[in-house]
């Protein structure tokens, strides 16, 4: 009993400090991976070669893989030209202008990573408001809710997905017949909810409706040797991924692959193409896989999911709608990673009791995907245009974000569970 | 050569007590990139510099974007304008700190000031500190490099 009491005081603690945000969650990951090691040995529950074996390296491969992809495309202005490309196309409509910008967001971060694709894309779109003289929160906000929820549409689109796909064995393909049928409706809502929450800001007239004629988007793209070379990349990878099932490779070394391929064509100065991997997301994972292994030896996890596993097969429609509001809730306050890290081993333990893991699986991908969209600090896109926003005359609050994301996020969830409840069937095979 | 050699006497300087409306229209008026800051006795206070007024019409995003090169113009922000109330204010909450040089501040000295300082123009004072010139980089530069030119030419 005392290993499980220690071992999720460790976790819940290091969750409690995240949420604080007085530590970068990075080194409180870390070092709660050290304690929960020193905990094992010390209790006997957990060692050092179990902490190294709950580390998932197919997740931490797959994730660096398309990093390196993305911080060889990031240089070469290719995220700013598609963002001033998309705006030139709206002619200065507000409302095609949301639709055109949130709707490129959304198709490149499903492929790409999400935070990137916002930190990028935002700055121009205040660009464009702001020339344009409409107010930019409306675009923004659309941005990054668009992302997030088309994200959960395919493998790569977000870590949770990684996360699942790896954990459940579900390939690229799995996601695309079962995820995103589900996202093209969620999104569709989504977006037409946005246009009409948004309808007093997007009806006002821009005053300089001429402004974006004037754009050259070309200008942008400075060195668009390397961007086709990435895109060309990207696109083999990409198609590997959908024939993932039939050649019988993992994400991960797809992933790896192609940007070793990408190295190798383009040549780029490793120590400052390297300098813009985001190490700390891969630390901040690889601490919390060591954690949740410590929980899942100190047999805590297991306990829960024995207690979930009864009331899950008996109601199994039930469970899996359970499961998605409850860590859409958890995913709308805390970083949707750890809650997903966690939920794994509970799902898998839930799968050895009954045969219902299934469909639960995808009631823990539609549920972290679309829950960080209903608070501003849901998501790491959402903290990203706010923060950007902060520049600007009107900065988005977290009332502003609650107002419009918490419907959203609503409104979505409802779709999934519309989904889980008239298709359980097909989610229950993959 | 020093400083006092090159400066002009005649400063168009403004009271510190003065509006932003008054300072920018007494900028306007002469043309000048900075207006100095006195108080009652003369003595320097601070300076109003153009680029601090421009900061004011300035988008954010021009320190948000890595390039606006595909960008021709500003639209709405071209347009842009210095509001009522923000011209009310006294000149003194926009104004910088008095850097300025003595009488006797030789010419590369004074150009090593500015350069520190990213200034166009340097006040001169007095040993009580009161404003007494103004001179401008191309006065420093120039007049430095006459005077060693008629230096070597002998």
């Amino acid at each position: 009993m005392l290993p499980i009491l220690v071992s999720s005081l460790i976790f819940l603690g290091a969750i409690g400090l995240i949420l604080t945000e007085r530590m970068d969650r990075a080194i409180v990951s870390f070092a709660g991976a050290a304690l929960m090691v020193a905990a094992g040995l010390a209790l006997g529950f957990y060692d050092e070669e179990q902490a190294v074996a709950s580390i998932d390296f197919e997740t931490l491969g797959l994730i660096l893989g398309m990093m390196i992809l993305v911080a060889l495309l990031r240089p070469t202005g290719f995220f700013e030209y598609l963002a001033a490309a998309a705006a030139g196309q709206s002619r200065g409509n507000p409302v095609l202008l949301l639709i055109l910008l949130g709707g490129g967001t959304t198709v490149v971060s499903m492929f790409l990573d999400n935070v990137t694709t916002v930190v990028l894309i935002a700055p121009v779109t205040i660009l464009v408001s702001e020339i344009l003289g409409i107010s930019p929160v409306p675009l923004l906000m659309a941005e990054a809710l668009l992302a997030d929820t088309g994200g959960v549409a395919t493998l790569i689109g977000d870590p949770p997905n990684v996360l699942i796909s790896s954990a459940a064995g579900l390939s690229f393909n799995d996601f695309l017949s079962h995820a995103l049928p589900v996202v093209v409706v969620a999104w569709t809502a989504a977006l037409l909810l946005l246009l009409r929450l948004f309808r007093v800001e997007l009806s006002r007239r821009p005053s300089d409706p001429g402004a974006l004629a004037k754009l050259r988007p070309l200008d942008a793209l400075h060195d668009r040797t390397t961007a086709v070379r990435v895109l060309i990349v990207l696109g083999l990878a990409i198609a590997f991924f959908f024939l993932q099932d039939a050649v019988g490779v993992k994400s991960s070394f797809i992933a790896l692959a192609a940007a070793s391929l990408a190295l190798v064509w383009i040549r780029p100065p490793m120590v400052k193409t390297l300098e813009t991997i985001e190490w700390s997301v891969l630390i901040f994972f690889g601490g919390l896989f060591v954690m949740v292994g410590g929980l899942v030896a100190s047999g805590a996890l297991t306990l829960v999911g024995n207690l979930t596993a009864r009331l899950a097969s008996a109601q199994p429609v039930v469970a899996a709608l359970a499961v998605m509001w409850f860590v859409a809730l958890l995913s709308a306050l805390i970083d949707n990673v750890p809650v997903t890290v966690a939920m794994i081993p509970i799902i898998r333990e839930m799968g050895l009791v009954s045969a219902v893991a299934a469909p639960l699986w995808w009631a823990l991908a539609f549920g972290a995907g679309f829950g960080g969209n209903g608070t501003i600090i849901g998501s790491t896109a959402n903290v990203v245009v706010a923060d950007a926003s902060r520049r600007t005359r009107e900065p988005i609050t977290s009332r502003i974000w609650s107002r419009r994301g918490l419907p959203v996020m609503i409104l979505t969830l409802v779709v999934a569970s519309l989904a889980l409840i008239l298709f359980f069937p097909h989610f229950q095979g993959s | 050569m020093q400083i006092s050699d090159v400066m002009k006497r005649e400063v168009i300087s403004i009271d510190q007590g003065a509006s932003l409306g008054q300072a920018l229209d007494m900028l306007t008026r002469h043309r000048i990139g900075v207006l100095p800051i006195i108080d009652r006795d003369g003595k320097l206070v601070g300076a109003l510099r153009l680029r601090s007024i421009l900061e004011l019409v300035l988008p954010a995003f021009v320190d948000l974007v890595e390039n606006y090169d595909f960008v021709e113009d500003f639209g709405a922000w071209e347009r842009s304008a210095i509001g009522e109330e923000r011209r009310r204010a006294p000149v003194a909450d926009l104004m910088d700190p008095p850097l300025s040089v003595t009488a006797d501040s030789g010419l590369l000295r004074a150009h090593a000031f500015m350069r520190q300082h990213d200034l166009h123009d340097l006040p001169v004072v007095d040993d009580e500190g009161r404003l007494i010139g103004l001179a401008s980089w191309v006065d420093v530069g120039i007049a430095f490099l006459e005077s060693r030119g008629r230096d070597t030419g002998r």
